[in-house]
């Protein structure tokens, strides 16, 4: 009968994983035999691997069904065979968190941990371990106690990484137990040993540190258990610098025995270097290059690899790590030739001067057989190569693109956006291989990367514009990514319009709405429109084809179709502009939130668009030049901006409710230097009649509690201030915030700038730095902190219009206002556009604030929007 | 099972196993009674924590959930699901309803006070839907006998108003589990019903 049921099974996985396509109904259907006696351990045993299974896959189970079935499990216990008696364990902890009462088997597991299989012991503790809480840790604490004395190494090992556990949920509680670690320490076990050591370390008071390292230095000669235990230390005093900066000194001088710890050791070193910012004269780094010449390989790389990555290195500091890599690039060990090549590869672009010294080994690692190593090493020859070199890297890539991974054909496209950046006149030979590769297999990851990466070339280079966009209008011909296809599609609703001949994207775009998804097609119909309203010969036959689309059997295809079809009728140039080109430019979550608020407060009025907090620009422009490619990794989602978080924490000061909607909030301004008593930063929120000073206090004395903090502010101007909002009380490193208002000059309205000098004046009261308990008294004292400026750009909103000429055009002749300014000051193009950008706080549109080389003239456009809902466009030329 | 195991049960080699539901509130003796019945031999690996165990009863921690033994008798094989009795964890007790083929009901007899509460889980415990229309025997043991203010047999089985059970064979006996009296005449009783 068990045979047959077996067999069954198999049949139904039909492949080489018999669990592939488990039904979670049917398995716990079948978990009811756990309730038949006698038991029959193989089927049971069977069945829990799939529930583990399952919930391995991420399978949710409802509360009821998983405490019914962990119910069921418990009856288990009956049976008296090894291996469904720890499979048993195995489903309590995975189960212990989406079960309910699973305290029922502590019984049965104290029976276990104290019984005489040794078998069941340990695996009995870690499972109890899992189910106890802090109010059912006192019942089972005798056993526990037992059980860390015991004489067999792996129920006692197991008792006390338990009791590591536990320290987090409950310290009082495993504090106690330190006598039976120190008695298990007497004993000559030697795991027993460290795993004392282990509890010890979380347990004793930091005072008691200075004994323990002596212990632990002569204790622990295991190599793998002096990483573990120098990873734990690391933890426990990880927010102490200075007990970290001594732990380090004691350890790089007394030098240790396992290589991973030293690892552990070049890691921290590295991170407080730069935490501290500390210079590379500084002990710390000179021990990290000491262990470039460590007899492990491991360290060494290890170390090379955290120089190399240091901020502000120089090339004398470099040449030593350099060279190890370019040793490691010619090791007949595959692991270290790659670890190597990609470190090289990483910072490539930050020191291309170094690496070039590498160039001769990476074309020797070219035909390596790993493919991995030979992408690497192709990609980083590409990153410091010459310009005269591009083409044959190119040839020899494309020779085996087909035989990597995609994850490393991502690196090969980021390599090749790279260096489109770097040599532009090269587009023709990339634009060409990319085309090759988007029309190769490869996942989503992949194409993203290349269609990233066309579009922008496409929109640095105008001359690779018409082939760009053919090669993607052939890709979406095929593509079955609806993301790419819609991005593709705007891309095109955008750019095609304003190429010299139009026409032939529209069979590309109109393909789509007849064979593909609703997404992708209503997507199709916006660029459509794009083109009707653009080009007034194309405009007759777009209408023809938005007829079409209105009998789309899509709700959102049909609207947008008939939309588009009334706006592209009226044939004016502003209502163009205003629907189909420049959308909606405010921020998303706000106006959910204003939505919600208007239908929750039901009014006569008409829903104003005008209340909803705008979109800060996209930050798109500051694409960092190294991983064009990652900052497309970042979440899809679109998550709360900056600004939408200062507006929720305004509302919730009473004090500043009534004073409307949040109009921009400006980057932080520091107003102290950064190594003193008291960091201050300043954010200021302009909103229609009032701005709101936000003052970040840090304290940083640990000896000082600050309370009622507040900054005085005397302005220059005719601003009044009107409000403070003390932060109530400053403890030691954690920041608080303090507010002041002020109304702005309503009689002169040219009056934006102004200085304000500011003191920051509190209490103050002494404290222990240690325990943080404060003296009854203190004392008012007062901090002059640097002046702070409003200026032009606090004033004005940035607000991207995609299309810049149509809302110029829609402004009109009669708003237009010519003044021509000298900027004497300036010496280069490209500083008079950053300063003309930064002063007026405006969103320069059209990518206009890059200045092409070796220009004299040059047009900025820039948009934003001022207080009262003036829109402000600027045309600058010079 | 198979062959082999019918024809051991022919030759009356296999015992037949029987499911008991131990029950009964905190501190009424349950586990010590389990305890008593299990035979000493095995625990021989633990001889001083047995040792302990008979020495001082009063050393048993209560139970958490439950824990399951089992013990022979000359013509049955026992498995008891020894449940936890304290107030929060006698909800659990339904959980293990549906396969007890017999129940053993303690009641500490010293504790009067706590009698009406013992009543009521018994109530409760009858009229539960797995029980009610099922014919499996209870045993009750009033246990504690040897405490000065101990209550008779008859006395609890009054109180508990035991006659009211009309579709279950039950019976009572007086216990004292610390030195193990009176447990082998439940037992033996429980073996005769079966």
């Amino acid at each position: 009968m068990i045979k047959k049921f077996d067999k069954k099974d198999e049949e139904a996985g039909s492949g080489s994983n018999p669990f592939q396509h488990l039904e979670k109904s049917a398995v716990l259907q079948e978990a009811r035999i756990f309730n038949e006696t006698p038991i029959n351990p193989r089927r049971c045993l069977h069945i829990l691997t799939k529930i583990i299974y399952l919930l391995n896959q991420g399978e949710h189970f409802g509360t009821t069904e998983a405490t019914e079935a962990f119910f069921a499990m418990t009856r288990l216990f009956q049976s008296n065979d090894q291996t469904l008696r720890r499979m048993c364990y195995l489903t309590i902890k995975e189960m212990a968190n989406i079960s309910e009462d699973v305290i029922i088997v502590t019984s049965s597991l104290t029976k276990d941990m104290t019984g005489k299989e040794d078998v069941y012991r340990g695996p009995a503790i870690r499972a109890l371990c899992r189910i106890t809480d802090t109010t059912m840790l006192q019942a089972i604490e005798r056993y526990m106690k037992q059980a860390i004395v015991d004489k067999v190494p792996s129920v006692s090992s197991s008792a006390l990484v338990s009791s590591l556990h536990m320290v987090k949920m409950s310290y009082d509680v495993v504090k106690r137990w330190v006598n039976e670690a120190q008695e298990a320490a007497s004993s000559d076990n030697i795991m027993v040993q460290v795993g004392m050591v282990l509890v010890w370390l979380f347990i004793c008071p930091p005072s008691c540190f200075s004994f323990i390292y002596p212990c632990l230095y002569h204790v622990m000669f295991p190599m793998h258990l002096q990483y573990h235990a120098l990873g734990l230390l690391y933890h426990l005093r990880k927010n102490d610098r200075l007990a970290v900066t001594k732990m380090l000194n004691k350890f790089t001088k007394s030098g240790l025995k396992s290589p991973f710890a030293y690892c552990m050791l070049i890691r921290i070193a590295s991170k407080l270097l730069e935490e501290t910012e500390g210079g590379h004269d500084s002990p710390l780094f000179d021990f990290i290059e000491s262990c470039l010449r460590n007899k492990h390989e491991m360290v060494v790389y290890e170390a090379a690899s955290a120089i190399v990555h240091m901020p502000n290195c120089t090339a004398r500091e470099l040449a030593p790590a350099v060279s190890v890599l370019q040793l490691f690039c010619s090791s007949p060990k595959a692991a270290l030739r790659y670890a190597a090549v990609r470190t090289l590869n990483k910072v490539a672009m930050k020191h291309p001067s170094a690496v070039t010294a590498c160039n001769l080994d990476l074309e020797n690692l070219i035909t390596d057989s790993n493919r991995s190593i030979a992408t690497l090493a192709i990609t980083t020859l590409l990153k410091t190569g010459s310009e005269s070199s591009v083409d044959r890297l190119m040839k020899q890539i494309s020779s085996f693109v087909s035989e990597i991974s995609d994850e490393f054909k991502v690196v090969v496209v980021q390599a090749i956006s790279a260096l489109c950046q770097k040599y532009p006149r090269k587009h023709s030979v990339m634009m060409n291989f990319l085309s090759n590769m988007l029309r190769d297999d490869g996942g989503f990851e992949y194409k993203r990367a290349i269609v990233d990466c066309i579009i922008s070339i496409i929109e640095e280079n105008p001359e690779s514009k018409e082939t760009g966009l053919a090669h993607l209008c052939e890709f979406i011909e095929d593509c079955e990514h609806t993301v790419l296809a819609t991005k593709i599609l705007h891309l095109l609703g955008k750019e095609g319009p304003r190429t010299p001949s139009p026409s032939k994207y529209i069979r590309f775009i109109f393909n789509r709405v007849v064979l593909e998804s609703e997404a992708v097609r209503a997507a199709a119909v916006s660029a459509l429109a794009k083109f009707g309203a653009q080009n007034d010969d194309l405009l007759p036959s777009v209408l023809v084809l938005m007829q079409r689309c209105m009998m789309d059997s899509d709700d959102e295809v049909r609207d947008r179709a008939t939309f588009y079809m009334n706006v592209l009728q009226q044939k004016q140039k502003a209502l163009n502009a205003a629907y189909i080109f420049n959308g909606l430019s405010v921020s998303v979550p706000g106006l959910e939130k204003s939505l919600h608020q208007y239908t929750l407060e039901p009014s006569e009025k008409p829903f104003d668009m005008k209340t909803v907090p705008l979109a800060t620009a996209p930050i798109t422009e500051q694409k960092t030049e190294i991983a064009p490619v990652a900052t497309s990794k970042l979440p899809e989602k679109p998550a709360p901006s900056r600004q939408d978080i200062y507006q929720e924490q305004l509302a919730g000061i009473p004090e500043f409710q009534s004073l409307g909607p949040l109009f921009k909030s400006s980057e932080p301004v520091q107003l102290t230097e950064a190594e003193t008593e008291y960091v201050v930063r300043c954010i200021k929120h302009t909103f229609a009649t009032h701005m709101v000073f936000q003052f970040d206090c840090t304290n940083t004395l640990n000896d000082q509690l600050l309370q009622r903090v507040l900054v005085q502010m005397e302005p220059s101007e005719a601003y009044e201030v009107v409000h403070h909002v003390p932060a109530p009380s400053l403890p030691y490193n954690q920041p608080g915030s303090s507010y002041t208002l002020v109304r702005l000059p309503d009689d002169d309205p040219t009056a934006v700038s102004c200085t304000f000098s500011c003191t920051m004046k509190y209490l103050v009261r002494d404290c222990d730095p240690n325990t943080g308990e404060p003296d009854d008294d203190g004392y008012d004292d007062e901090y002059v902190l640097e002046d702070l400026e409003v200026t032009v750009a606090d004033h004005i909103q940035k607000v991207l219009k995609p299309n810049f000429g149509a809302a110029w055009e829609e402004v009109g002749d009669e708003f237009e206002k010519e003044e021509t300014f000298a900027l004497a000051s300036v010496r280069t193009l490209e500083e008079a556009v950053n300063n003309i950008v930064s002063f007026l706080g405006m969103q320069p549109c059209e990518r206009s604030d890059k200045v092409p080389e070796n220009k004299n003239s040059h047009v900025l456009f820039l948009a934003g929007m001022n207080l009262p809902d003036i829109y402000f466009i600027l045309k600058g030329s010079e | 099972m198979g062959l082999f195991d019918k024809l051991a049960g022919w030759l009356g080699l296999k015992k037949k196993e029987v499911n008991v539901l131990c029950l009964g509130l905190d501190n009424s003796g349950k586990t010590t009674i389990i305890n008593q019945l299990k035979p000493t031999n095995s625990c021989l690996g633990e001889k001083n924590w047995c040792h302990l165990l008979q020495a001082q009863a009063q050393d048993i921690v209560p139970t958490i959930g439950f824990s399951i033994e089992k013990f022979k008798t000359s013509s049955l094989s026992f498995t008891v699901f020894d449940m936890s009795g304290q107030g929060r964890y006698r909800n659990l007790w339904e959980h293990y309803y549906k396969e007890g083929q017999a129940i053993i009901f303690v009641i500490d007899s010293s504790d009067k006070l706590r009698m009406v509460v013992a009543k009521e889980e018994l109530d409760t415990l009858l009229n539960h839907p797995d029980i009610k229309h099922r014919r499996i025997p209870i045993l009750f043991f009033a246990n504690k006998m040897d405490l000065r203010d101990a209550l008779s047999s008859v006395k609890v089985s009054q109180l508990l108003c035991l006659e009211n059970i009309k579709d279950k064979p039950w019976h009572i006996c007086a216990s004292n589990a610390v030195q193990g009296e009176g447990l082998q005449e439940g037992v033996d009783w429980l073996q005769g019903t079966d």
